[in-house]
Order: C-alpha cells, then structure tokens, then sequence
C-alpha cells in the first residue's frame, strides 16, 4: 500500500475579529513582551490587511507578521512590528515565505511605501542575520528600547523600496 | 332529511348567492369582505347554520379565534346535517391539531356528502396521521372510484392496502393501474417512483424472483430513473434468491460508491463468507483495485488480528495521522472492544512516537507528531487515565498551542474526571481561537451548563443566534435544538430551580409533537408527486420517532420530578415567595408591568392595518408560564408523567430505567398491575439492577399497607406476580442483607441496600457506615456513584458528610465536584473571569 506523500501546505489569513484569538495566542507563546489592547485592534484595519497575516502549516495556525504604516513628513515607511514562527515549526522557511509575502506586496502598493523597517534585540544574532540575508541593513542602535527584558538596546534594520 | 331541515337551509336566491360569495370570498382569503356578506346573510337568516360556521371560520382566521369558535359551534348544532357545517367545524378542530375529533367531523360531513372530494381528501390525510388504515383503504376507494382520471388516486388506493397490510391487493390495484397508463414518455419521474414503489411491494410479498423480473424489464426500457435504486435493488433481491449473481450486483455497487460500508456487508454476506480471513483477501483485493477508498482499508481492520492487525492498523493510522485527520479516534476506538487490538494500537502508537519525536534523527513533519499525540491523550481518556491524558496534552499543547482541538480534548478529559470548572475553562480557550467555529462556540456554552454557569452559556449562545429574537433561548427553542434543551433542562435540575427545569422538559415534549405533526402534509404530497417509497420510510420513521435519546432522557427526568412533586407538595411553596413585596419591590414590578404593556401597545398599531391578513387556523404559541411556575404546580403531575412515558414502553422496551420510571408513577397512581408489569420487565432486563432492589422493597411495603387486595380480575394476577418478584416467605431486612453480600464490590448496589435500610426504618448510623463501606478498597467508586452518595447523605442530615466528602476528594484528585461549596463559589467565579489580556503591562510597541 504506498503512502501518500507529504507536501507541506503553507498559506495565509487575514486578520478578522474571530481569529484575533489566535494572534494574541502565538504572540504570547512566541514573544516575550505583552502587547496592548490598541495594538490588537490597530492591527485589524482594513487598510493594514495586506500586512498583518496569520501563517498556517498544514492547516494549523503556526506564526504571525504584523507592520503598520508610519508617516515621516512626506514619506510612508513600513515598520515590521512583530513577526514569529512556534519552535517546532522554524527552518522550514516559513519566515521567508512571510517575509517575502510582504515585501512583494509593499514594493507594488498604492502609498508609494519608502522603506521597510523593524528593530532586533541585540542579542539576537540570528534574528539579524535571517533579515540581513532578505537585503536588510542595520541602520543604528536603539539604546534602551526594551524597558522590561534584558539586554534592552536593538539593532534598527532597514530595507529600502 | 326533513323538509323542515331543508327548508331551513334553504336560501332565497338573492342569499343564496351571497352565499356562494362568502364560499369564494373565503377560499380566496378576503376576509373583511367575507365576514361582511356573511353578516348580510345573517341579518336575514339569523338562524342559518352554514352561514353561521363561514362566519365563525373566517374569524378564526382572522385571529379572533374564540369568537369564531362559538359561532361555528352555534352553526354546527342549528344544522347538523349540513356537509358544510361538519367540514367547518372539522378544519377547526384539525387546525388545533386534534386530528380525532376533525377525523370524527369529517366522517358526519361525508355521511351527508358522500363524494365531495375537498373532504375525502383531508379525511384521507387524518386517517394516515392517525394511523386508521382500515378507514383508509374505504376513503381512498371513494376517492379514486369518484375520479378514476386523477392517477395519484390509484397509487394513493395501493398505498392504503399495503400500509393495511392487504399486499396481494396493492399489487393488483398497481397492475390495473399498469394496464390503463397510456403514452408515458421515457424517463418519467412519477412512473419511475411508482415501478420502484411496485417492486417493493413484490418484495414486501415475498415473491423476490418476480420482483427482480419486474425490476430488470423496466429498467431496461427506460422507465426507472434511478440507477442507484436499481442497483442496490437488483442486489438485495439476489442476496435474497441467494443467486450467483449476487456478488457481482454488489461489486457493481462497491465499483459506484467504494465508501458505503452497507456494500461491503452486502458483498460478504453475499458470497457466505464466514472466515475472517476470508474476508480480508476479499477486502485487500478491493483495496488494490480502488487504492483511494478508505471503507475497505478500515473495514480490514475489523477482520484481522493478530500481527496482520498490527501491520494493517500502522499503515492505516499513519496516512491518516501524517494527512491530519482529527476524526481518527472516533474512528478507530469501536476497535477497542478487543483487548488485544487495544494493546497493539497503544503500542504502535508508542512506535510512532518514537518514530516522530522532534528529537529523533530523520526530519519529521511537526504536525504528525502533534496529531499523534492528540490520538494518544484521546486514547488514555478513553481508558479513564486522566492523568496521563493530561500531561500528553500539555505536551501537545506547548508544542502547538493553537489548534481547538487540543483544548476541546482537554476539556473533555476534565469533564471526565470530575472537575466541569476547569473543562468549561479550556473550551473556552477553544472557542477564542476561532470566533467562527460555530462547534466551539456551542461546545463551550454546553460546558458552561455543564458548570452551573447558566447566563455564561446564553451569553454565548447569543453569539450566533439571530439577533431579532426574543433571547438566545428563544430562537434556540424555535430551531428546535434538542441538544440545547436537554442541556439546559438538565442544568436548572442540578441547580434546584425545578420549575425551569420542568417548562424545558415540556417544550422537548413539545417539539417531538412537532415533528409528529409535521408528517401531515406530506399524506397528500407524497401520492401527488408519488414519491411512495421514501413517504412508507418517513411513516416507518415517524413511528419510532419517540425512541430518540432525548426524549428518553427528557421523559424519565420530567417523570422523576413529577414523583417528587406528587410524593411532597411542598416543593412547590419553595418556589413561589410567600412574603408580601417590600414597597420597592412593588414599584419595581409595577414598572416592568407598565412596560411590557407599552411594548404590547407598540405593536397594536402596526395590527389595525392588516386585519385582512390571514392568520391560518393554527394556534398562535402564547407563552403563558414564562417560569413554568404553573406547571410545577399542576394538579396532575403524576397523569403527565405517564404520558410523557408511555411511548416509551414500546419504543425504549430495552431501557431498564424505563420500566423503573413506569413503576414510580403507576404505584401511586394506584395501577398496580401496571406496576407490577413494569417491574417484572426490569427484572427480565436485569434482576440485580440496584433501582430494581429498592423499588421491590417499596413494592413489599405498599403491599403490605394495602387495605386490601386488588379485586379480581386483576387480583390473582397482581398477588402472582409479586410472589414472582419477592418470594413471600422471605423477608426485606433479608432479602436485602442478601443482596447486599452479593453485590459487596458494587458501590450503586450498597447504595441502593443503604436505601432500604432507611425505609426499614434502620438505625442512622447503619446506613452511613453502609455508605461508607463504599470507600472501602474492594469496591469501584467511581465518580458518578460517589457524587450520588454525596447527595444522598446531605438529604439524609448525616452528620458524616464532611467525612465522606473529604475521602471522595482526596480519592479523586482531579475532580472538583468534592469541594465545598464555598471552593466552588470561587472556581465558578475564576472560570467567569477569565482574562482575556493584560493592557495594563509593558507595551514595547
């Protein structure tokens, strides 16, 4: 009797008020920080569809990417808020393939998005060096960034349109 | 008929002819006009009958129903032999859905219109709803002997001997019906319907070589439509001849459809297959013909033991747990009525997790793992080891914590060992990570019944009901949902609120009324489309519709209340407050008074416009005990628990508590032979079932008290059949000190010996240590019986309960159902509470 092959299915949600339960899950397990009331319903705009999404793995909800827009005078920029994968689900390029989902959709979209960018604890080097390999650059340090976990400064990476 | 009565009936021309108005103005619903040329009439002939019923009909169908039933009352006594008198007051009564009395209407008004064929018709449909088949057969002969050229009239005649049981006649109408049909195109639905339905009548005779003849001609010529019906057809008669051909009928079958098991059986039992090797060649054999169908692979799970088991159970939990299937469980768990078959599966399942451990060697996918390890804590609560169940869970769950499915097994684990708090907690958790998994939704509120937590589980309800209802409750009562009803019936028990509980229980009576109701249109649909064979399986259906779980559970728990009502009136003073409202509290009601009567005036406005509107002749649904105060006050409790029982006497015969439940009424309502029965079926059921014990304890004790014996001709049956239950000679206190020895490792039957040591009148301290005796090491509490005994030993003001609670708590670990009631207070409230999130903490962003 063969056994059917596995090819893993990777896809990609909106985010609605129904599944918002799932998001606040994930970005518990997966990050160290509480987010904010505001931060869950800020990321339910409609005009932030295209860049906040739930990852799914087989059909199980595994990460989460959220940016929003900021306005620098004349300027759009994307600035990557969260982004995160469940341990068990990591190096199967399921970063990238989010990563990449909204790259391409930034660099086509209507608001003539500037640049792309995010911040990294300084103790990660492996977070900085998967951006670096997707054309990120580290711009600075932001001294004290994180008030509550250890070490508290972050790289700032950016990626420019 | 006199001339007199004629006379009366009579109108001159001018009336005569309003009264054909009034007859068209009604059947084409315009109503003021109607109402208005009947009361011209009137004027004139005050006394005349058939105006008098129009009149009265058409103001029931207005809505002015007790004036309407007067009248028509009045008209049917002015002129009682008026056809149309009878038809009125006929459709009345069928519009209140008291099909005896409109049946009973109906046969008067065909005695002075033998051939009206409005009447025969709906009198055809009452004696179908009514089950008179006898009355059938004659009214379908009327009908289809007044107009022959309607062919439903023939089938409908055919239907009517066979459901009489007169098959050859059915068969002969058919053909005649056959003979006379002229120029039916091919493919003719309803001459397909009717040739299937002739077959069947062939098969029902017994005459199975014939009907495969019948079936093969008039399959080949076009005439059937239905080519599944023909091929399982074709190969239930040729099981049924015990041909050669059968086995190629029901390949023909599995080759249409290779996932219906019914198939399958038929395949074996056609081919005489009694070696479950046999069978398994057979199975592998289709399996490699048609690789993708999953009945066979499953199926050869079921023939095969053994380490061919273990090679075929592997192969088919592996595809199914790498494809994600969260139904597998379900699937595979009838298999563990064998204990060998359990032990392999639990074994392999231990290979696999080896095999898929993150940890191991060769790259795994994460999902099989998890899927894997949500078999396994199903398949530990299966065998009641909740604490592994949950430490795989957890596991599971801080690998994945996103799926449902994780936390609704949790919850399951924890409803099963006792503690509904925290199972109600993690369906929760379930439910917030898909707010449109409508499954979660109502799972979660069924759970927070389950917890007492009654306004929790509405509230969640309310989420996916229609908004414009009166409440979730409401719109889940007229969607007839059983689940919710029962739940919710079961959960006001728990809580003591009896009168709420006693309204659901009705309303579940109610909806199988319903659907009992809602066959009758279909007596008229189903020979005008003539879709006979499924309309005989929809009657077959209706027949046995009371057998459902719920109505079983609904009757013996209603039938359980009404007892206690009727064995301590009291009950009932508990719930209506007897002290006189304190000032506020009458402002307070005086207000809500007001505004109800308002919201009423509201709506009266927008009702003036359509007094033409025609509201049916059905009873409106008025709700006139919205706290079922009224009915847990009834005068009759114990008449409406034997009717709410009574069709389960037939339906539920196998369900000893049944025949309990009928005992506990019966006896007080002093039908001791009816008692008695009952309990001489339980005992054929089950002699040792511990309720059994206590209630022919009871019996000896009514027995005994009785002034008298029964009178014949119910005596001498009534004394046998004691003697048959209990022996006269033996006494209780040994009867049940014996039975006690018996069943010493059974905590239900010590519970039950403990009872009638308290009847007895056995000294307090007896009957706890009896009770306690169930803590003891031989015997198996398990947690349902311990929770009972709990009860029981409050009720009796034991001054031991302390004791036995803190024994049954520290017995079983994982419940909560032991706590006091004060650390319950507060796991409801923690369950109540759960947060959501924490805005008040760090926000980096």
């Amino acid at each position: 009797m063969s056994t059917v092959a596995t090819l893993s299915r990777v896809s990609f949600a909106s985010l609605t008020p129904n599944n918002l339960g799932t998001v606040r899950k994930l970005n518990s397990v997966i990050f160290p920080i509480k987010y904010s009331e505001k931060f869950y319903q800020d990321i339910l705009n409609p005009e932030l569809e295209d860049f906040c999404k739930l990852v799914y793995y087989n059909d199980v909800p595994v990460g989460t990417i959220c940016c929003r827009f900021e306005t620098q005078g004349d300027q759009t920029n994307l600035y990557l808020m969260t982004m995160g994968v469940l341990a068990p689900y990591r190096s199967r390029t399921l970063g990238s393939q989010s990563l990449d989902l909204i790259l391409a959709t930034a660099s086509t979209h209507k608001s003539k998005i500037n640049k792309i960018y995010l911040h990294v604890q300084v103790s990660n080097e492996s977070a900085k060096k998967f951006y670096e390999r997707h054309g990120f650059q580290e711009v600075g340090v932001h001294a004290n960034y994180y008030k509550k976990i250890a070490p508290h400064d972050a790289w700032v990476l950016e990626k420019a349109f | 008929m006199s001339k007199l009565q004629l006379a009366k009936r009579a109108l001159p021309s001018k009336e005569g002819t309003l009264f054909k108005d009034v007859l068209t103005l009604y059947e084409t619903r315009q109503l003021k006009k109607g109402l208005k040329t009947a009361d011209q009439i009137l004027k004139k002939f005050p006394e005349h009958g058939e105006t008098m019923c129009m009149k009265g009909l058409i103001l029931v169908h207005m809505g002015r129903r007790e004036e309407g039933m007067d009248l028509v009352k009045k008209g049917v006594r002015l002129d009682l032999t008026s056809h149309i008198c009878w038809h009125v007051f006929g459709l009345i009564q069928k519009g209140e859905k008291n099909y005896e009395e409109a049946l009973k209407s109906y046969m008067q008004a065909l005695r002075f219109d033998k051939e009206n064929m409005n009447i025969l018709r709906d009198a055809a449909s009452l004696q179908s709803q009514l089950r008179l088949y006898d009355g059938l057969v004659e009214t379908r002969h009327t009908l289809a002997r007044c107009r022959p050229v309607l062919r439903a009239n023939w089938i409908a005649l055919s239907v009517a001997y066979h459901l009489n049981g007169n098959l050859e006649e059915a068969k002969k109408v058919l053909e005649h019906y056959e003979d006379s049909l002229k120029n039916v195109p091919d493919y003719d639905v309803e001459h397909s319907e009717t040739t299937m339905y002739h077959v069947k009548v062939l098969e029902d005779i017994g005459d199975y070589a014939e009907a495969l003849a019948f079936l093969d001609v008039n399959s080949k010529s076009r005439v059937i439509v239905d080519k599944t019906g023909v091929m399982e057809t074709r190969a239930r008669l040729l099981s049924k001849l015990k041909s050669d051909e059968a086995e190629h009928a029901w390949r023909v079958l599995i080759d249409h459809n290779p996932d219906c098991t019914d198939y399958y059986n038929g395949y074996l039992t056609s081919q005489n297959i009694s070696s479950d090797d046999a069978a398994l060649l057979v199975l592998k054999e289709i399996s490699s013909q048609i690789p993708r169908a999953n009945a066979p692979r499953r199926l050869a799970l079921a023939y095969s033991s053994g380490d061919q088991f273990r090679e075929l159970a592997k192969e088919y939990l592996t595809s199914a747990l790498v494809k994600g299937v969260p139904s597998l469980f379900a699937d595979i768990k009838s298999l563990y009525e064998n204990q060998a078959r359990l032990e392999s599966i639990q074994s392999i399942l231990e290979q696999l997790l080896a095999e898929h451990t993150p940890a191991s060697s060769s790259p795994t996918e994460p999902t099989t793992y998890l899927w894997i390890l949500y078999f396994q804590a199903q398949h530990f609560s299966h065998l009641s080891q909740y604490d592994k169940a949950l430490e795989v869970l957890e596991r599971a769950i801080t690998h994945t914590p996103t799926l449902p499915e994780l936390y609704t097994c949790k919850g399951r684990v924890l409803k099963r060992a006792g503690d509904p708090y925290g199972a109600a907690r993690a369906l929760e958790e379930a439910r917030r990570l898909d707010g449109q998994d409508r499954f979660l939704n109502t799972k979660c509120a069924k759970y927070h019944l389950r917890a007492g937590l009654i306004n929790e589980a509405y509230h969640f309800f309310g989420l996916f009901t229609k908004k414009d209802a009166a409440s979730p409750s409401a719109d889940l009562e007229d969607m007839q949902s059983l689940l919710y009803l029962i739940e919710d019936a079961d959960a006001q028990r728990r809580l003591g609120k009896l009168n709420l509980a006693l309204k659901k229980y009705a309303v579940i009576n109610k909806v199988f009324d319903e659907i009992e109701d809602d066959q009758y249109d279909f007596h008229g649909y189903s020979m005008r489309k003539f879709t006979v064979n499924i309309y005989l399986n929809l009657l077959t259906w209706e027949d046995n519709l009371r057998s459902h779980p719920v109505y079983v559970k609904a009757a013996l728990s209603a039938s359980q209340i009404f007892v206690a009502l009727h064995d301590d009136p009291s009950i009932v003073k508990r719930f209506t407050s007897s002290e006189p409202l304190t000032s506020a509290e009458k402002k307070a009601q005086k207000k809500a008074k007001k505004a109800a009567h308002k919201k009423e005036e509201d709506k009266k406005p927008a009702a003036p416009t359509s007094t033409n509107e025609d509201k049916g002749l059905e009873i409106p649904n008025a709700d006139d005990d919205p706290d079922g105060l009224k009915l847990l006050g009834c005068s009759d409790p114990l008449e409406r628990a034997a009717k709410f029982l009574h069709p389960l006497t037939t339906l539920a015969s196998k369900n000893i508590d049944v025949w309990i439940a009928v005992y506990d009424v019966a006896i007080r309502r002093k039908k001791y032979l009816q008692a008695v029965r009952a309990l001489a079926h339980a005992r054929e059921l089950d002699a040792d079932y511990p309720e059994l014990h206590v209630r022919l304890a009871h019996l000896r004790k009514t027995v005994t008290s009785l002034p008298q014996v029964p009178p014949a001709p119910i005596g001498e049956v009534f004394t046998s059949t004691v003697s048959a239950l209990l022996p006269d000679e033996v006494t209780l206190e040994t009867f049940n000190s014996q039975y006690l020895q018996r069943h010493s490792s059974s905590p239900l039957a010590i519970f039950a010996a403990a009872r009638v040591l308290k009847t007895l009148d056995g000294p307090l301290e007896e009957v706890d240590n009896t009770i306690f005796s169930t803590l003891g090491p031989d015997v198996k509490l398990t947690l349902k019986s311990a929770r009972t005994m709990l009860d029981y030993l409050v009720q009796l003001g034991s001054l031991r309960v302390e004791e036995y609670r803190t024994s049954c708590d520290q017995r079983f670990p994982l419940a909560t159902v032991f706590k006091t009631a004060e650390e319950q207070a507060s796991l409801m409230k923690e369950t109540v509470e759960m947060p959501i999130a924490s805005p008040k903490d760090e926000v980096e962003i």
